[in-house]
């Protein structure tokens, strides 16, 4: 393939600062002292990602740092954390916005980094996500039709645009839900699934609403609304647990 | 009875089929990736499920095997796919000079074209630059990078394979001049231990050369990152593509809420430490706007990079690509005097099945087994049953 944009000067940009990071590292405590926590200086520029940072410590700092990551940009859900006391993807995190909310806040500008709760710790970061598929509905399909261009024309062969659903199962929902760390919850990326499930095909409701229709399922939810807070793709789960309910009050009723 | 215990190093698509591949034919498999799934060149790459189109002028046999693999994966895995087509467009009259030879090369790659008039084209996606010339319709779409693999992951384990996500290959082991096994660390617990093998599959892409070394074997690969930049609109839904010869930052990749350009190619020495240079991020978004010109107006949601293996010239490599024209399988017992460790280099995410099809092949007449591939009719269990095996039920085969 030809380029003309890569000579190696354009490669090479300097960064614009340093940035501390403050990781969790809990199975480091005992082995060095260090307390649990490692702190890492990273040049940064201005379109690095959390993940960007995380990757430049394992290369060049601490080879044994442990983090999930797979797409960086938003779509395959695997780089869920705690940054800054907040859930987020680390991938679509800007470092240099990061620090200059904190310099206008008058905090601190290091940056806190900690593993998702409610997951199955793995190390560092890097947890196992299999909790958060505990309670999602059998079957249920990932594709949709595609909102964007609604009117537009299609091509004969397809019966619409479809595309990939928006939750990502990132399991930030989970982790940021008050009710699920206090008592048994099927949690809100799932809940929203049911709901999704059944927009998409009515004709499970009869067998899919019983299965949220609990005190563990939609009648569990406290309407804290953390869920719809963080999500990063705008599914808005605690709409779609109201949705529920909704929907088995109407059958109630008749 | 096990034909054998094969273990595959990488867990990224290629990786996947092959592993799949295995357990369906009766070996004993086991996978090792060092970090998460796909953390590789696999989960980061441009998203597109290729038709074949984009290589027919080049290649017709890669641009058929494409071709033939999208229509498979809409049969085994539909659920990992955006099926919406794709739309090669002209802007200059080079351009409508070169749609013929196009056209002609994707027929005789059995890839179904169809001329679109220019009105209807526009309002299919009406996003697109209004001053197009000519569009062709091609069968393209959109794969879940991570979720496309992970169907192949959750089958392969549902059927046994024994996946190990965060173990680090740190040595292949040999006695005289056959391989034993591999030597790993649980990079969790800074634990080292030995898994014994019949036969090492290195699927490292474009880490093939460091892991080859592990085993005492060079071979020149080279990583070619390519940068890529998602806006924070879904700005198309077909793919679009410049109808031009294949060149940097000419497809526009829709998926979920975004619209993605790609990509670019440069050279590095070390996989691990590619940083996104800021200038393709200007570059892609100009040659984006150029298909799609409402693209430099909209937020940018994310710009990354993803590394090629770039082969380079060596007697291994010329003996490996004998297999295929796309991608290399080194069986370095005869190219390298080392038993039982094959290199599988290159390929497409689009054609991870027919990649672990040949590699499996290979792998079969090396243990003198015969048994047919079966992956092209076997429909995948979804992604989600990776981590639940209640949720290994199909869509399309829940019943009322
Ligand atoms: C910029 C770019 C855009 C692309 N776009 C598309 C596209 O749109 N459509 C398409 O079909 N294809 C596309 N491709 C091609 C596609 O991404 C690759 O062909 C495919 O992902 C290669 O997969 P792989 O499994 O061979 O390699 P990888 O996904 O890189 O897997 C190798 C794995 O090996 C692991 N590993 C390395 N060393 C060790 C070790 N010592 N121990 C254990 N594990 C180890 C790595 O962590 C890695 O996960 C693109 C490629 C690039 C670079
Ligand atoms: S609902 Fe949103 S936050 Fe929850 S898992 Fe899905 S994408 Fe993540
Ligand atoms: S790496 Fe995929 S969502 Fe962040």
């Amino acid at each position: 393939m030809s380029n003309a944009t890569h000579d190696p000067a354009t490669l090479a940009e300097p960064a614009l600062r340093t940035v501390v990071f403050r990781i969790e590292r809990k199975q480091r405590a005992a082995a060095d002292g260090s307390g649990g926590w490692g702190e890492y200086e990273v040049p940064v520029k201005g379109h690095t990602t959390v993940v960007d940072a995380l990757e430049w410590i394992k290369n060049h700092l601490d080879a044994t740092l442990l983090f999930r990551h797979s797409c960086h940009h938003g779509s395959c859900g695997t780089c869920g954390m705690i940054i800054n006391g907040v859930q987020k993807l680390a991938c679509t995190t800007n470092v240099i916005e990061l620090v200059a909310a904190a310099e206008e806040a008058g905090t601190d500008t290091t940056i806190e980094v900690r593993p998702l709760q409610t997951m199955t710790h793995i190390g560092d970061l890097a947890v196992d996500p299999t909790p958060l598929f505990d309670h999602f509905p059998v079957g249920a399909s990932y594709l949709r039709p595609s909102e964007a261009n609604k009117k537009a024309e299609i091509p004969e062969e397809i019966d619409h645009y479809v595309r990939f659903e928006n939750c990502i199962e990132c399991g930030l929902c989970v982790s940021a839900c008050p009710v699920v760390a206090i008592r048994g919850f099927m949690a809100p990326a799932p809940l929203a699934a049911y709901n999704r499930e059944i927009d998409k095909r009515p004709e499970r409701a009869d067998q899919l609403l019983p299965e949220v229709d609990s005190d563990e399922g939609v009648w569990g939810c406290d309407r804290h609304l953390n869920c719809s807070a963080v999500c990063p793709t705008g599914v808005y789960p605690a709409k779609h647990i109201a949705m529920l309910q909704k929907k088995i009050q109407k059958r109630r009723d008749g | 009875m096990s034909h054998g215990h094969v273990v595959v190093i990488g867990g990224g698509g290629t990786g996947a089929a092959i592993v799949h591949d295995l357990v369906l034919r009766g070996f004993t498999a086991t996978l090792v990736e060092r970090g998460e799934l796909t953390s590789g060149t696999t989960g980061r790459h441009h998203g597109q499920l290729h038709s074949g189109a984009r290589y027919a002028v080049g290649d017709r046999e890669i641009a058929r095997e494409c071709m033939d693999e999208v229509r498979t994966l809409q049969r085994i895995a539909p659920e990992a796919l955006e099926m919406n087509y794709g739309l090669f467009i002209a802007l200059t009259d080079e351009d409508v000079a070169f749609a013929p030879t196009f056209v002609e090369a994707c027929e005789e790659s059995t890839i179904p074209t169809r001329e679109i008039p220019v009105e209807q084209a526009l309002r299919m996606e009406p996003n697109v630059n209004p001053a197009i010339k000519k569009a062709v319709q091609v069968p393209d779409g959109t794969i879940d990078a991570w979720r496309l693999p992970l169907h192949f992951f959750a089958t392969a384990k549902h059927n046994g394979a024994d996946i190990r996500t965060f173990t680090e290959v740190v040595e292949i082991l040999s006695a005289g001049s056959a391989v034993t096994g591999v030597r790993v660390r649980d990079l969790a617990t800074d634990r080292e231990y030995e898994i014994k093998a019949d036969m090492v599959v290195s699927a490292t892409g474009a880490w093939a050369e460091k892991v080859a070394r592990l085993g005492g074997i060079h071979i020149p690969v080279t990583p070619g990152p390519g940068t890529m930049v998602a806006v924070r609109k879904r700005l198309n839904n077909m793919v679009i593509s410049h109808l031009h010869p294949a060149g940097d930052g000419d497809i526009v990749v829709p998926q979920r809420g975004l619209s993605i350009i790609g990509s670019t190619q440069w050279k590095t020495d070390d996989p691990d430490t590619v940083e996104v240079p800021k200038a393709d991020i200007d570059y892609l978004v100009k040659r984006a706007s150029d298909l799609i010109p409402v693209f430099s107006e909209t937020p940018i949601h994310a710009a990354w990079s993803a590394s090629r293996p770039l082969a380079g010239a060596s007697s291994n490599v010329e003996d490996g690509r004998k297999m295929s024209r796309d991608f290399i399988a080194i069986d370095h017992g005869t190219s390298d005097n080392l038993k039982g460790l094959i290199s599988i280099i290159g390929g497409k995410a689009t054609v991870l099945r027919a990649m672990g099809e040949k590699t499996v092949d290979m792998i079969c007449s090396l243990f003198g087994v015969e048994e047919p591939c079966q992956t092209a009719e076997t429909p995948l269990l979804p992604h989600r049953a990776f981590y639940n095996s209640r949720l290994a039920v199909r869509p399309q085969e829940v019943s009322l």
